[in-house]
């Protein structure tokens, strides 16, 4: 039993207003709901459309593109927002989730980080040849291995999962920020993100371990949704989780092979 | 194209192929039938609006009577 009493109550009184049944009655009344396998369909027609920006970028190169994929990553980072809420510790949520804007933010987020990926990954590849394809065929490598690991049992994000993976996601955000700011006043990044030493390599490694992680969270999403028959537009927001997951997960494998590559 | 590049590239069409086609299949039921699984509903609000407010709002009103 948690602390949270209310909680633990809900769905449990003798209201038959808001017994859990019933309102799983009244939403399956309004609306359609979500199934396993249109949160499938849903992650096919993202990741299409993140490839066709890719390629347009990819295929594309000069000033005009690079302004284009800034835009692009710009308008993806207020779509995660819009649709993801921002959560701060200490403080709660600065701004609220609203998963029911993820079929209009989703393909908007899928565009835009597409133009962004198409454009680092072709200056990856005209560094070190082949590094793409690497970096995709890894990328799916380790979210087919998480995605059966998730669906027999043998990983099972509880509560203290979610809170660890949570805080060293916001340890990654929070540096990554820093690194940022750190850019724009002295045009350097940090040593340690950039470094291609064996420090640099394990923290890669740590960041790619913690993207992989929250793969989990969001297999773990796309499933609890399904079984509670969650409305229709969580498949774009279990969808949209899992692309944004996919594309932090293959610019990370694509930083560590550069570094990899540079020894 | 390098050895190397063309056995990543096949590894990765299979595990695409793996990924897409085990992402339609229902966990298995040590996944979905644990006691300690994450209540994602008490941080996704993805039930219908007017729906989950009122329902709040009337659970309160029930912990205060059961109180």
């Amino acid at each position: 039993m948690s602390k949270h009493h209310a909680l633990d109550r809900f769905g449990m009184s003798g209201n038959p207003a808001i017994r859990s049944a019933a309102f799983q009655e009244r939403v399956s009344a309004n609306e359609e709901r979500m199934s396993l396998e249109g949160a499938v369909n849903k992650t096919g027609i993202l990741l299409f459309l993140t490839v066709m920006a890719a390629a347009v970028s990819w295929n594309y190169q000069g000033p005009l593109m690079t302004l284009v994929s800034g835009i692009g990553m710009f308008v993806a980072f207020v779509s995660t927002i819009m649709t993801f809420g921002f959560y701060f510790f200490f403080v709660g949520w600065l701004v609220e989730p609203r998963p029911y804007n993820a079929p209009r933010t989703a393909p908007v987020y899928a565009i835009g980080m597409g133009f962004f990926i198409g454009l680092i990954s072709q200056q990856a590849e005209s560094l070190y040849p082949g590094i793409v394809i690497q970096a995709v065929s890894l990328t799916f490598f380790v979210a087919a291995s998480l995605l059966l690991a998730y669906k027999t049992g043998v990983i099972k994000p509880n509560q203290n999962f979610l809170l660890m993976v949570f805080a060293a996601t916001m340890g990654i955000f929070l540096t990554y920020l820093a690194n940022l700011i750190y850019f724009a006043v002295t045009g350097n990044n940090f040593f340690v993100l950039t470094d291609n030493g064996t420090m640099g390599i394990v923290i890669s490694l740590f960041v790619i371990g913690i993207a992989a992680l929250n793969l989990v969270l969001d297999f773990d999403i796309i499933e609890q949704a399904d079984e509670q028959g969650a409305p229709k537009y969580m498949e774009w927001f279990g969808a949209m989780a899992l692309i944004a997951t996919l594309i932090w997960l293959y610019i990370e494998i694509l930083r560590l092979l550069m570094k990899l590559r540079s020894r | 194209m390098s050895y190397l590049t063309i056995v990543t590239g096949l590894l990765g069409l299979i595990s695409a192929f793996v990924f897409f086609y085990f992402l339609k299949f229902k966990a298995s039921t040590k996944q979905t039938q644990r006691k300690d699984r994450i209540r994602w509903s008490k941080y996704i609000p993805y039930k219908n609006e007017t729906l989950v407010g009122d329902t709040e709002k009337e659970s309160d009103d029930a912990k205060f009577k059961d109180n």
